[in-house]
């Protein structure tokens, strides 16, 4: 029940958040709704056990990708946003009408899945109400019944170990898209310096 | 709760995300936007993950970790061509670089 209340709170977050840093005038302000909107998503991740997506998200969305848009709002728009000129592009009810068809046939693949049962075992309401019992000593499942198995007890520490064997050569491509990703952020944003004409000696 | 709640609510912030990146006008409000979208795939990795029949192999928060990493590298790269053209146009406004149209 707990967890019913947790999802609907937490979706309306989420919602209520980007849904303002779409229309917000003011760029400054629909920041910050998307800093509200990674929160919601982020407590949705908690919500389904995925505890160390969920820092990562606030970690890398809410700390710095929040912090670089607003350095690139200031750096370029004056704060107020778009001084009073249209907010919308030529052609937006067409965009509307295209977002509004796919969320429909999104909803309609959809239907499927609703008539699926998931296996009960694996709903994370069991262990929402057995974190919110008194003796809860930090651990998954019960000793006599473990539901989640002795190596999903640490799952921050099997991810450690997966990113390590199976995964070691893509986390040595990240590293290398990352730093690629890093010197063409700095030379696009530094620009090209012309040299000037009338520079030139004599 | 159950798949397919998740399933919808995310559906729908791909959609809203869709919206905004389909009727602003403004390149920063399009790249939030695009994290909107990104962020609601994500969370569709993990309610898949959390839902199957075997979520100890843990691909999901594998596969939701590189997707953060590489909406990161996006983010910065997509900023720092925004500050680039606003030094050539002196202007965010998508609907003025018509360059190749002229």
């Amino acid at each position: 029940m707990n967890e019913v209340i947790a999802f609907w709170i937490l979706s309306a977050v989420a919602v209520l958040g980007a849904l303002v840093a779409v229309r917000k005038r003011n760029l400054i302000h629909g920041v910050f709704a998307l800093l509200v909107f990674f929160a919601g998503l982020s407590g949705l991740f908690l919500l389904l056990l995925a505890e160390f997506i969920a820092a990562v998200q606030v970690l890398v969305y809410i700390g710095a990708v929040g912090v670089l848009l607003l350095f690139a709002i200031m750096l370029t728009e004056r704060v107020a946003g778009d001084d009073g000129r249209r907010m919308t592009s030529r052609g937006w009810p067409w965009g509307l009408v295209a977002a509004a068809a796919v969320f429909v046939l999104l909803l309609l693949s959809l239907w499927p899945v609703q008539q699926l049962s998931m296996p009960k075992a694996k709903d994370p309401s069991e262990f929402l109400t057995q974190i919110s019992d008194p003796g809860y000593d930090g651990k998954f499942g019960t000793e006599e019944n473990p539901e989640f198995g002795e190596d999903d007890r640490k799952p921050v520490e099997q991810l450690g170990r997966k990113l390590m064997n199976p995964y070691v050569v893509t986390l040595e491509v990240l590293a290398l898209l990352l730093t690629a990703a890093l010197i063409g952020a700095v030379t696009a944003a530094q620009g090209v310096r012309m040299p000037k004409e009338d520079d030139s000696p004599e | 709760m159950n798949l397919h709640h998740y399933l919808i609510l995310a559906a729908l912030l791909f959609c809203v995300g869709l919206m905004g990146a389909f009727t602003r006008r403004n390149a920063i409000v399009v790249l939030f936007s695009v994290e909107i979208m990104l962020n609601a795939a994500n969370l569709n990795f993990i309610a898949f993950w959390r839902y199957s029949d075997n979520p100890e192999l843990l691909h999901g928060p594998m596969f939701t970790l590189f997707a953060i990493a590489v909406a990161a590298a996006e983010v910065a790269v997509g900023l720092a061509l925004v500050i680039a053209v606003y030094r050539h146009f002196k202007t965010v406004d998508l609907e003025s670089m018509n360059t190749l149209r002229e």
